[in-house]
């Protein structure tokens, strides 16, 4: 009898799901056929006018940085607010990571990679505005420093070389930084993460230091996410 | 209707199937991913044109493709991490609490 309940049960949740399938299908059936003109409406300005109005290469970038800053803003907060929660629900109690079996070979390698991590992580923040990159990607790749470190050595050494707090004050940086740059552009007269509408040097496109704040606030998302990450990484896997 | 759409769906219900069906909590926090992957492919789908490249304006590129759902796919990438980080710290806790892994076990254990 209870054997057959719980077949039933399965079948329900199958059917569960294929229902939500045939309804999915026909959604994206009528997204597929939008008129194509209304839905490009706002990304052809964006397009067109993006390299003048903001001075970057990378739609991506001036889309993030600049017409839609607030949206990035939530993002950043929601990495502060993960590391947050995470500080208080996996209180650190031991650290005990497993007693790196690794090879030596291993070690080696790892130590070989790391500068050039750093340098990869560099480039994407620096040239975010111009190339394919940006902030929360360097930022992520800064973080597989101290996550590596983690997982070859140990959670200690990875600790001794980037210090919990200080990690913690780089994403604090970040954020406030982040803020403050928005706040320039009250400043001048303008709206809130407002940069190239700001008259902010928008410089000759395809130049570091061009596109007014963006370089600058993708440093700062930078520095935020990295950080985050690897507070995240780190409060979690202490945890035995 | 072109296949793109129809692996979405696919991924979509194969994550919401592991949701409803596992009992294991390290499962159901894989199927949140997959759904979220699912969403991130879709975006992308939205914003494509045929023949365009990426949004980056270089020189002789005319068509390019959308550049605000690849914007809005990088918030969900950011987002879901943070969701996954939050719910992979619950796990801890309830494994710490109760021992078990299993939602069955949990309920029973609570009586």
């Amino acid at each position: 009898m209870s054997r057959l309940n719980e077949r039933f049960k399965k079948l329900y949740k199958i059917g569960l799901v294929i229902t939500f399938a045939v309804f999915l299908l026909f959604l994206f059936y009528d997204i597929h056929n939008l008129d194509s003109d209304s839905k490009r409406y706002l990304s052809e300005h964006y397009i067109s006018e993006g390299l003048q109005e903001t001075g970057a290469t990378n739609l991506v970038a001036s889309v993030l940085y600049d017409y839609r800053a607030f949206d990035t803003l939530g993002e950043a907060t929601m990495i502060l607010t993960a590391a947050t929660i995470l500080a208080f629900l996996v209180p650190i109690t031991k650290a005990t990571m497993f007693g790196t079996t690794f090879k030596s070979i291993v070690n080696q390698t790892v130590k070989l990679i790391i500068p050039y991590l750093a340098v990869l992580g560099a480039y994407l923040l620096l040239f975010g505005h111009i190339s394919p990159g940006g902030g929360f990607v360097g930022g992520v790749v800064l973080s597989i420093i101290p996550i590596l470190l983690t997982i070859t050595y140990s959670v200690e050494f990875s600790e001794y070389i980037f210090k919990p707090d200080q990690k913690k004050l780089v994403e604090d940086i970040g954020a406030i930084g982040f803020v403050l740059l928005g706040l320039l552009g009250v400043l001048t007269g303008s709206n809130f993460f407002a940069s190239g509408q700001a008259y902010f040097r928008t410089g000759n496109a395809g130049e570091v230091f061009s596109a007014g704040l963006i370089p600058y606030i993708n440093l700062m998302i930078g520095l935020k996410v990295g950080a985050g990450l690897a507070i995240i990484f780190n409060s979690l896997i202490k945890e035995k | 209707m072109e296949i793109p759409y129809v692996v979405v769906i696919i991924l979509f219900c194969l994550g919401m199937y592991t949701i409803i069906t596992k009992k294991n909590l390290i499962k159901i926090v894989i199927g949140v991913t997959i759904v979220e992957s699912s969403l991130i492919l879709l975006l992308m789908l939205v914003g494509y044109i045929p023949g365009g490249t990426a949004p980056i304006l270089d020189k002789g590129y005319e068509l390019v493709v959308d550049p605000i759902p690849q914007a809005l796919a990088l918030t969900t990438i950011v987002i879901g991490g943070s969701v996954t980080a939050v719910m992979l710290a619950m796990v801890i806790k309830v494994h710490k609490r109760y021992r078990t892994l299993n939602i069955d076990e949990i309920r029973k254990l609570r009586g």
